[in-house]
């Protein structure tokens, strides 16, 4: 069926200067994309280009001013106070140990309270019973 | 294409910014750092890490070790001076009060008053300790990723 229907195309007389007329046109379309391609080639990505050099520059200008910008004070309090461990370790455990001491001694004084309040209740409950 | 790796970079810069500030230690008692008449100590991670391998715990039943692993810092203002003394503790009172700290204990023992706050937080914890003793303020700020229940475990 497909080669029958292409041998009566096959048949069917050209008219004069269609190919040339065509292959014309298909020329024209072609330079025209590829003008339009260049176009867009060179506006969008220049366009582009500036935006990621502007933001670039912020992002540079931003993290150096958040990390060298800030003042000697809070320089300062950034470095380690001690440089030998040793020493360090020392503080830290000091710290540490007053914090324990202190929860402990609130703690304790809590299990005071609740040694009273359970003494408390048991006299309040013997009370009850003796009343009964 | 061009966008999508413009994002990630971005994305990756905010983590690693936000990792950063996350080790840091509390900003608001920085400036401490060089005030007069005032010490300042300040332990970082890494030293705190040193800390935790070789030291011994010195009080019978705390688990210091994990304790010094989840800290991420220890800041320690200290003064004698009357007139920085009463600056400092109004000071941490404002930080406190500012930040949402919690009272976790308050001791009033023989003279000394010892007040603890704390605050939670997914990405850092605190613990502050203020004693007021003997014509001494010291603040104590620990800061971490630890919780409450860590701090607990300190308390035989």
């Amino acid at each position: 069926m497909d080669e029958l229907n292409y041998k009566t195309l096959e048949q069917i007389p050209i008219p004069e200067g269609l190919e040339e007329r065509l292959s014309k046109k298909i020329d024209e379309w072609e330079q025209a994309e590829r003008v339009q391609k260049a176009q867009r080639r060179h506006l969008l990505p220049r366009s582009l280009r500036y935006t990621a050099v502007a933001a670039s520059m912020a992002l540079v200008f931003g993290m150096g001013y958040h990390y060298f910008g800030q003042d000697e004070q809070a320089n300062l309090a950034e470095q380690d106070t001690y440089q030998d461990p040793v020493l360090a370790q020392q503080e830290a455990e000091r710290a540490l140990n007053l914090l324990a001491a202190n929860l402990n001694k609130g703690v304790g004084h809590l299990e005071k309270a609740k040694v009273l309040s359970d003494k408390a209740e048991n006299t309040l409950n013997k009370q009850l019973k003796a009343l009964k | 294409m061009m966008k999508r790796k413009m994002i990630k970079a971005l994305l990756c810069l905010m983590v690693a910014m936000a990792s950063l500030t996350a080790n840091a230690q509390v900003k608001a008692f920085e400036k401490y750092a060089d005030m007069k008449h005032v010490s300042y100590v300040y332990i970082s991670k890494y030293m705190l890490g040193m800390a935790g391998k070789s030291a011994a715990p010195s009080v019978p039943g705390v688990d210091m070790k994990s304790m010094a692993s989840k800290l991420t810092g220890i800041q320690i203002i200290s003064s004698e001076d009357k007139s920085a003394r009463a600056k400092l503790k109004s000071d941490v009172k404002d930080i406190l009060a500012q930040d949402k700290y919690d009272v976790l204990m308050q001791i009033r023992e023989d003279g000394s008053k010892v007040d603890i706050y704390y605050r939670v937080d997914k990405q850092q914890s605190v613990v502050v300790m203020v004693v007021d003793d003997d014509g001494e303020a010291t603040v104590m700020v620990f800061s971490g990723t630890f919780t409450m229940d860590d701090v607990m475990k300190m308390a035989k």
